[in-house]
């Protein structure tokens, strides 16, 4: 197996480390100034072929038969192919299996030559398969962990394949032209470094549930986190969405409401030292991942929240959270 | 070329409200009432509307799928969909063999212009159609879009935004015919008018055979409960043993130790308040 | 918009309004006799949102739909039904089990209303009434004269036309209200249902109610409902229990209690939480029932509109005496009827239509209401809810209590003590038992 990672500008897409853990530690590294990418991998890697090409100017149809052309060169062109589920990985993925003509277990949380594990539903549940030799997996972002190898500092192969013929491309008319990327949103930041959030999801009955929840933050020293089904129905700002598509959080304090805990939302969470999670469905992930876990409507548990919340600091003085 | 004579939108039909306790049901079993368009194919389908009203082309909405996605194809063309095609399909047929079977019926449409999907589907949810798709016309795509702005006069060239991992931004141009999906956020499907909801309901809907044998590539359908994959941690840090070892119990232990514990909302409140406390995050 | 009325081109020959129990009969009984029918539904499905304790009797679709029970969506047939009066600590409990519901014609069953009333829609759609989900009604459209000749919706270019609308738009219909029908709305009228849907596995739920296959058992209650006036029901479906309760408003208000705290205490009553131990809640759902039967009923005909089911108040909500579908699809089938007649004659003025209320008079529909007048009022009043069930299960307890080596006090006496120990009046005593015979009787 060999996980192909692509890189943008010597930046390692999330989830590099968990593919190249997951595919033997093998990889082929893909995109423009590699050399900056390279000591990010080298922990987990223990060989590593290099292509050098600005991805984001080669069609995807053409990047993705540049690479199965690699691939072959190297030696590896029956190897199952490994990327990360991150946007680079997720928009490549089906072109290589096209390509190659292979089966692709998209999402994949498990991958194996005997079993790949992939989920389904919005990650609620799994599917088993049995795969052919060879095939194309995108992996989960969180789902392993990536532990660094034994002997990290002995010896890292690293061979570059880089084709001679890429330059051509970039002057081919584009349909689909990159103009720019944008670093994070400022707006984001505060999610992204704050040490106690409160997430809510879907089990929230309408918009002002997250006026509520913002408040009773505010009220604790949080800040507020959401699913993506909320966002997609627009009753908070992008820049809330916790998750593999949103922000990646690492809170000491997680409290979810209403949140099932689809691999795509929990993989964006970090390592909180507590969660706590308020749903009706005892069993589903979230509530397995959490330290306590109650069974009861979320809704009804924000409005009692927020009216001890108000007694409290009606009764007494600096009851506020100690940030 | 702003102004093809077709514009296309895939929607697929998906369960919409998947009212399943995680734990008890764990079958594939789709009961139709709560089924129809993801938000994404909504917003995809609202789009696409957009773009036959700014070019004058016709919109037509492809499904693949069994007898049952009629119900969201009448959906589209109460919405004002010119015509609705399905390609009939079992709904275990995997993404390629689907892109495959939508595409050529795509071929067979002269003069195409952009194509909008959703960006994943709320049952498969693999986000892999439109790149599929893509791959079989050979073409362009730009996906998983958060932003699309038109000119002001016919439909290209858009100015798109999408979500790059770590919350960076992607901005593209698109000049020319391309597939393109979009997040359900990005907007809200119009509301049918009453006339044309009516008539919808006896418009004909196209059917077409299969050009792939969706047997060759069904998948599965055995689902199970998610469970979280044990964690591979890190090398144990911290500087004394005592140290190492609470890094690794920490990290690694999948959590959820206690059983969970149901209460009444108020009940719930002060026990929520009563944690906080006893991990000193409030006084 | 004002429509022409001298011009007329309508878009229908009825416009149903809401696709309950009453509308998806009306639109059958319409599309059956060769109309137009426009069935308009604001959920997104017939009976997405629809609540109700979980029995129905469906022994009037016996005209419109033949052996209706090899289709219809149920969950289990009703053979048994208890009476449960509670006290704090004590219970005692009425039971009937008729062997012969058991088996074809059947007689009440248990059904979810998502599936019930889905089913009976697509009956509707089947003899050919075009039904349209999502779509919620939101004035009634007049001419000049103020006759009704269609209704506005929530859709762009929402006006649909048509000689005659029947409303069966359930409790509160604010169709009604719009035409002006309904007499000063009073909330002591009211009660609240809510209802949690607890799972349970199919085999504990034949052990515990002591019923096999898919036979099952209604259980109403009186007292247990925390001193609010009301009663309570336990219905067995597949494989989950419903559990509810029905309050009076005005008292519910007037107590701090909520009603998912008085559904809590019910299900820790002694008499109660061996039936439902372990059961995890699936459901929650809360709902207001028109109660005060013939009292509050308003007119149900007007010139262009006719009004059926719950709309027209036409339920029983007698605290032990839970029906409402039965009666909302017989008069939804009569307002059907009526719309054929009205077609027929190409006349849907208020004078016509009173074909509808003389249908309604010559059925069980106004005939049950009539005969139950007063038995709402008795069963919600304070007596029955705070003293009687306490009175009875003392009596009870103490008949059968053996306190050897006394001897049995007799029991007469022990009605007289108990009697008095709950300020029961005798004079209260017979005046209720006496609406109670003529009512239940
Ligand atoms: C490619 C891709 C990328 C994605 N990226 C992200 C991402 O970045 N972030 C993200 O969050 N998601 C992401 N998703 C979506 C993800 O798969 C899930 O669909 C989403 O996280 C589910 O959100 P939810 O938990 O709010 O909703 P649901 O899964 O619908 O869960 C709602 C929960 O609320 C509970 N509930 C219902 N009623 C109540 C009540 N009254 N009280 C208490 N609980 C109640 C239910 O039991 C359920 O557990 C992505 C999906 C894909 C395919
Ligand atoms: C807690 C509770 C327990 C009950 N238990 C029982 C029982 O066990 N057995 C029994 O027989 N009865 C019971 N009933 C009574 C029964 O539910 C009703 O009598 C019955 O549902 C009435 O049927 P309907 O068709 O008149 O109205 P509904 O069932 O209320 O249907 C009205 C329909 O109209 C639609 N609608 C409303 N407004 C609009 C609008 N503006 N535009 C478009 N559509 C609209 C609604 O969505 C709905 O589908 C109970 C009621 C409650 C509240
Ligand atoms: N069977 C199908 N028919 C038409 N369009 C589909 C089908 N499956 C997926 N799509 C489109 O592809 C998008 C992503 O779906 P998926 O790849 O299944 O996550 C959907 O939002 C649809 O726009």
């Amino acid at each position: 197996m060999i996980a192909v990672i692509i890189v943008r500008d010597g930046v390692l897409p999330s989830g590099f480390d968990e593919a190249i853990c997951e595919a033997d530690r093998r990889t082929f590294l893909v995109g423009s100034h590699l050399s900056e990418a390279l000591p990010g991998i080298t922990p987990y890697s223990q060989s590593t072929w290099t292509l050098d090409i600005d991805t984001s100017v080669v069609p995807m149809p053409t990047m993705a038969s540049i690479i199965a052309e690699s691939l072959r060169h190297i030696g590896a062109q029956g190897d199952s192919i490994i990327l990360p589920s991150s946007p680079d990985g997720r928009d490549i993925a089906p072109h290589l299996a096209f390509v190659l003509g292979r089966a692709l277990y998209a999402g994949a949380t498990y991958v194996s030559a005997e079993v790949v594990t992939v989920a389904r539903r919005g990650g609620l549940h799994l599917v088993d398969f049995r795969p052919p030799s060879s095939f194309v997996a995108t992996l989960q972002i969180g789902v392993r962990g990536a532990d660094i190898r034994n002997d990290a500092d002995g010896q890292h192969d690293v061979v570059d394949v880089t084709a001679s013929s890429t330059a051509s491309f970039v002057s081919l008319s584009r349909s689909v032209e990159i103009v720019e990327v944008q670093p994070p949103d400022a707006s984001t930041m505060d999610l992204a470094e704050a040490p106690r959030i409160l997430g809510g999801g879907a089990g929230l009955d309408d918009a002002e549930a997250f006026e509520q929840l913002q408040r009773i933050a505010g009220a604790l020293g949080a800040s507020m986190g959401v699913t993506r089904v909320i966002t997609d129905r627009g009753w908070a700002d992008h820049n809330r969405q916790i998750g593999t598509t949103g922000v990646v959080v690492d809170p000491r304090l997680y409290i979810s409401f209403g949140i099932s805990g689809a691999v795509q939302h929990t993989s964006g969470l970090g390592h909180p030292d507590h969660i706590i999670s308020v749903n009706t469905d005892a069993h589903c992930p979230m509530m397995q991942i959490s330290d306590v876990a109650i069974v009861a409507d979320a809704n009804g548990v924000l409005s009692a929240l927020e009216s001890l919340l108000l007694a409290r600091a009606s009764s007494g003085p600096s009851q506020q959270g100690d940030i | 070329m702003s102004s093809a004579r077709h514009v296309v939108v895939c929607v697929k039909w998906t369960p919409v409200e998947p009212n399943v306790s995680s734990s008890t049901s764990t079958t594939a079993t789709i009961d139709e009432r709560f089924t129809g368009m993801s938000l994404a194919d909504q917003a995809a389908l609202e789009l696409a509307l957009h773009t036959g009203e700014a070019t004058g082309s016709d919109v037509i909405v492809i499904t693949a799928g069994p007898a049952g996605a009629d119900k969201i194809l009448r959906e589209a063309l109460a919405c004002g969909a010119t015509r609705a095609l399905r390609i009939d399909m079992g709904s275990a047929a995997t993404s390629m063999h689907t892109a495959d079977a939508v595409a050529s019926a795509i071929d067979s449409l002269p003069d195409v212009g952009l194509i909008w999907c959703g960006d994943y589907s709320s049952d498969r949810g693999s986000g892999s159609f439109p790149a599929f798709l893509a791959a079989h016309l050979g073409l362009e795509q730009a996906l998983g879009l958060i932003r699309v702005e038109f000119p002001p006069t016919g439909a290209l060239p858009l100015q798109v935004v999408r979500r790059l991992d770590g919350g960076r931004r992607e901005r593209s141009i698109v000049r020319a015919k391309a597939v393109l999906s979009v997040e359900g956020s990005l907007v809200r499907l119009r509301r049918a008018s009453l006339s044309s909801s009516l008539s919808a309901q006896s418009r004909p809907v196209e059917v077409l055979e299969s050009t792939v044998d969706d047997n060759s590539g069904s998948e599965s359908s055995i689902l199970r409960p998610y469970r979280p994959r044990a964690r591979t941690i890190p090398a144990p840090s911290g500087v004394t043993p005592l140290d190492r070892i609470r890094s690794v119990t920490e990290a690694s232990s999948p959590k959820g130790s206690s059983e969970p514990i149901t209460l009444e909302p108020r009940d719930a409140a002060e026990m929520i308040l009563q944690r906080l406390q006893a991990w000193g995050y409030i006084s | 918009m004002v429509p022409n009325s001298s011009h007329e081109t309508w878009d229908a020959d009825v416009i149903v309004v809401g696709a309950g129990p009453a509308g998806s009969c009306a639109a059958l009984a319409a599309a059956r006799g060769g109309l137009n029918v426009v069935l308009l539904e604001r959920g997104p499905f017939p009976g997405s949102k629809n609540m109700y304790g979980g029995v129905v009797y469906p022994r009037i679709l016996d005209e419109l739909i033949p052996e209706w029970w090899t289709t219809a969506p149920i969950q289990r047939w009703v053979v048994k039904r208890s009476t449960m009066l509670l006290s704090d600590t004590g219970a005692l409990n009425i039971e009937y089990r008729g062997t012969s519901w058991g088996q074809p014609p059947y007689n009440g069953a248990t059904a979810f209303r998502p599936d019930f009333d889905n089913w009976l829609a697509d009956q509707a759609v089947a003899a050919g009434a075009t039904l349209l989900c999502s779509t919620t009604v939101t004035s009634l459209v007049r001419d000049e004269r103020g006759r009704v000749v269609g209704v506005d919706t929530d859709r762009p270019d929402g006006i649909l036309r048509a000689p005659l609308v029947i409303a069966c738009d359930g409790v509160n219909s604010f169709l009604a209200k719009d035409a002006g029908l309904y007499p000063a709305v009073d909330a002591s009228n009211f009660t609240l249902g809510v209802k949690e849907t607890l799972s349970l596995p199919r085999s504990v739920i034949d052990e515990r109610f002591g019923v096999r296959d898919d036979h099952g058992v209604d259980i109403e209650i009186l007292g247990g409902t925390a001193g609010v006036n009301g009663g309570g029901f336990i219905y067995t479906n597949s494989d989950s229990v419903s559990l509810g309760v029905v309050l009076k408003l005005p008292k519910l208000a007037a107590q701090s209690k909520r009603p998912e705290e008085i559904i809590g205490e019910l299900k820790r009553h002694p008499a109660i939480a061996p039936l439902v131990e372990g059961a995890e809640i699936l459901e929650y759902s809360a709902h207001v029932i028109p109660e005060a039967g013939l009292s509050m009923m308003p007119k149900m005909v007007a010139d262009g509109l006719l009004v059926a089911g719950d709309a027209a108040a036409l339920c029983l909500a007698a605290g032990i005496w839970l029906e409402g579908v039965n009666f909302a699809m017989a008069s939804g089938m009569y307002a059907g009827l009526t719309a054929v007649d009205s077609r027929a004659a190409k006349d849907s003025s208020a004078r016509l239509l009173k074909k509808y209320t003389d249908r309604l008079e010559a059925s069980f529909v106004l005939r049950d209401h009539r005969k139950l007048r007063r038995v709402p009022e008795l069963v919600l009043s304070d007596r029955v809810q705070h003293s009687y069930p306490s009175f009875v299960t003392s009596v009870v307890e103490r008949m059968f209590h053996v306190d050897n080596p006394n001897p049995k006090p007799g029991l007469r006496k022990i009605v007289r003590e108990e009697r008095k120990r709950a300020g029961i009046s005798l004079r209260h005593l017979l005046r209720d038992g006496w609406i109670g015979m003529r009512g239940f009787g």
